[in-house]
């Protein structure tokens, strides 16, 4: 009975209560986007670590992997220590520099080259042709062959750098372009390069010797990863050992505007919801004294009356939340693309990720608030002097 | 003496390295030869060092070439959103002692170069590049345009963020607005049976609608203006620097009160149309 009262008064007036679904719906897409934003974000970056199952990142002490170009030294023995130590299953040294080809026109590119240990390695996967197999080979991503003109099989000339005096390449080889990869880290844009991790060191000469940018490191399962983290930070002074917890918590506070953003706008969607459903329902009830008033006189209890609005409010809430998920998720494609577009971003990454927890999360906090809107009105409409109110529209 | 590693991201001129600094002294330095230091200014609040203060720095911690710097000044983070998040501490060091601890040799990241004029400009980099093996000279106006694309991201995203907030708001508004009207449908109807015609309520209405959109929009720039102020304060906290984080700007407040008016003058016109298109006794509820 009440739920039918409910309907049939949202019904009375279906353009008022189109547009107040329509601000509803609004309101409910930015919140979703927003959860999916804020909780999103997080998610996806620890699955975007743990694409190859690597818990753990080792860089050089107080940076970021790949934040700046510092590199740890006595990379063998560093690697040979973390690999003994226990609960370590694997460890993947990468070496990350700048190396420069000479296109197939004119133009030199330069492209982001990776030393890895293929059996170990976590960066990329193959999508054609063969993997490293020895120090004459390189993989290239898809930009790179677009950018340079050369294609697989091609035989290239790399150099790890330029001696302005003596205008020469420094650390010239030629490769053979072995395989295409898709490089997880790095963005689709970025020329990138993948190559064994000894000869790039020796590309280097003596400022690359026996060094890495980077060691990945994969923990046992059952073993706690954080154990093995504070393990491999005692190995050595010159290095940060990271977790995956601690990672992500870094990025976010590189990208805590966002997070604040969705915090904000999504408290303000909340807000805003509740004060549209509450000024519509209490208006409703306004109009309604009369026949409320009815209600009462003929034996109808308050904590019916009470529930017939707050059942309105849910309605109302209800109704526009869940219209406003299916545009919450268009919009969060719209978003989506354009964040895309940040410099650097690898393809593997986004930032909003729906999850039907997060539209559980939405709904919630709507149909709450939904039910808090109707509080005020519910209670007006119980507390009306039945007498008072029946003459006063009488004489209306 | 207090022992403290500390790890920074040390930019001098233009070459630019991770360094570990320790501080070894809290008294002034007397030798000549120690190498002043420009620090981090949240580093010395976060270490407690002062301006005087020694330093041991090196590339890495326990590194036998760490030199000993004299800390002589202090450096504010600049007003960059770019830099905000970042967490680590910058430093400035003279070129040579940075070359020489991170054994980077005769050898710098970038240059920067000024020129007289915009036209000698362009033979400069003309020049520069003709004879340039291992580099690139750009003109500063290009650079900033590469490097702004960050901003121009999250520009674009905090406009499509405003777009679904505008739309929010004008279903609001014009939701709103059509129950102010609505329930004034008694008095239309006695205006209606004492004879003014339905074009000069229909003027009041939106006059009405007019002035009440006008003046919620004037409550909202005061709200805005409470809030941005709220925003700044909690963001620059957190980050430490000087950023403005939101700017309520005269355009910002000239769109937003227009927006708001034309809404209200809509919603207006289309509540009273509704209602004088009624028989005043329907209006009534007879």
């Amino acid at each position: 009975m009440p739920v039918r009262l409910a309907l049939l008064a949202l019904f009375r007036h279906p353009a008022r209560t189109l547009l107040a679904l329509l601000g509803i719906a609004v309101s409910a897409a930015l919140l979703l986007d927003m959860v999916m934003l804020a909780s999103g974000m997080r998610e996806n970056f620890k699955g975007f670590l743990m694409l190859r199952g690597y818990q753990l990142r080792v860089a050089p002490k107080g940076t970021l992997p790949f934040d700046s170009d510092a590199t740890i030294d006595s990379a063998t023995a560093l690697v040979a220590a973390i690999s003994k130590l226990q609960g370590v299953i694997a460890v993947s040294p990468v070496l990350g520099a700048q190396v420069q080809t000479t296109a197939a026109g004119d133009s030199n590119v330069t492209a982001f080259t990776l030393g890895v240990i293929p059996d170990v390695q976590g960066d990329y996967e193959m999508i054609r042709g063969r993997d490293l197999t020895d120090s004459s080979s390189v993989v290239a991503n898809e930009r790179w062959l677009e950018a340079t003109g050369h294609k697989l099989g091609d035989t290239v000339t790399l150099a790890i750098g330029y001696d302005p005096q003596l205008r020469t390449t420094v650390g010239a080889r030629r490769f053979v372009v072995q395989g295409v990869a898709r490089f997880y880290y790095i963005a689709a844009t970025q020329p990138t390069l993948g190559m064994l991790l000894p000869t790039m060191q020796a590309m280097g000469g003596g400022a690359r010797r026996d060094r890495v940018s980077l060691v990945m490191v994969k923990a046992a399962d059952g073993v706690d990863a954080e154990v093995v983290r504070e393990r491999i930070a005692a190995v050595s002074a010159r290095i940060s050992a990271i977790s995956l917890e601690g990672a992500t918590e870094a990025v976010e506070q590189r990208l805590g505007y966002f997070k604040q953003l969705a915090l904000v706008l999504g408290s303000i969607s909340l807000a805003v919801g509740v004060l549209l459903v509450t000024t519509l329902i209490t208006i409703s009830v306004n109009e309604r004294a009369g026949e409320i008033a009815v209600l009462r006189a003929i034996g109808v209890a308050k904590g019916s009356i009470v529930w017939q609005v707050v059942m309105e409010g849910i309605v109302l809430t209800s109704v526009g939340a869940i219209s406003g998920i299916g545009i919450g998720l268009i919009t969060a494609q719209w978003l989506e693309r354009i964040l895309s577009d940040f410099p650097g971003l690898p393809t593997t990454f986004h930032f909003f990720v729906f999850q039907p927890r997060d539209a559980g999360i939405a709904l919630a906090m709507l149909a709450a608030a939904g039910m808090l809107a109707g509080i005020y009105p519910a209670w007006r409409a119980a507390s009306l002097p039945i007498a008072g109110t029946l003459r006063r529209e009488a004489v209306a | 003496m207090t022992v403290q590693w500390i790890a920074g991201l040390v930019a001098v001129m233009s070459c630019a390295a991770v360094v570990h600094a320790q501080v070894i002294d809290s008294a002034p330095a007397r030798s000549p030869v120690v190498r002043s230091v420009a620090l981090d200014a949240r580093l010395a609040t976060d270490h407690g060092l002062t301006i005087g203060d020694t330093v041991r720095i090196s590339a890495a911690p326990g590194d036998s070439l760490a030199e000993r710097a004299v800390v002589t000044a202090l450096l504010a983070r600049r007003a960059d959103p770019s830099e905000i998040a970042r967490q680590e501490y910058r430093a400035r060091l003279h070129l040579d002692q940075l070359q020489r601890l991170i054994s980077y040799g005769d050898r710098v990241d970038r240059f920067a170069v000024q020129s007289r004029g915009d036209r000698e400009r362009t033979t400069l980099l003309d020049a520069i590049n003709a004879s340039a093996f291992g580099f690139r000279a750009w003109p500063s106006a290009e650079i900033a345009v590469r490097t702004s694309r960050t901003f121009q991201v999250v520009r674009r995203f905090n406009s499509a963020i405003g777009v679904i907030t505008i739309v929010a708001s004008a279903a609001f508004l014009l939701c709103i607005l059509l129950l102010k009207i609505d329930e004034r449908r008694r008095d239309v109807a006695a205006l209606r049976m004492m004879g003014i015609s339905a074009n000069t309520i229909v003027k009041s209405v939106v006059i009405e609608a007019g002035i009440i959109a006008l003046l919620g929009s004037m409550a909202g720039v005061a709200f805005g203006l409470i809030v941005a102020r709220l925003v700044n304060w909690h963001f620059q906290g957190v980050y430490r620097t000087t950023l403005a984080f939101t700017l309520v700007t005269p355009q910002t407040v000239l769109f937003a009160c227009l927006l708001s008016v034309l809404l209200g003058v809509v919603a207006g016109w289309v509540a009273a149309r509704r209602l004088v298109g009624q028989p005043a006794l329907t209006l009534l509820g007879r």
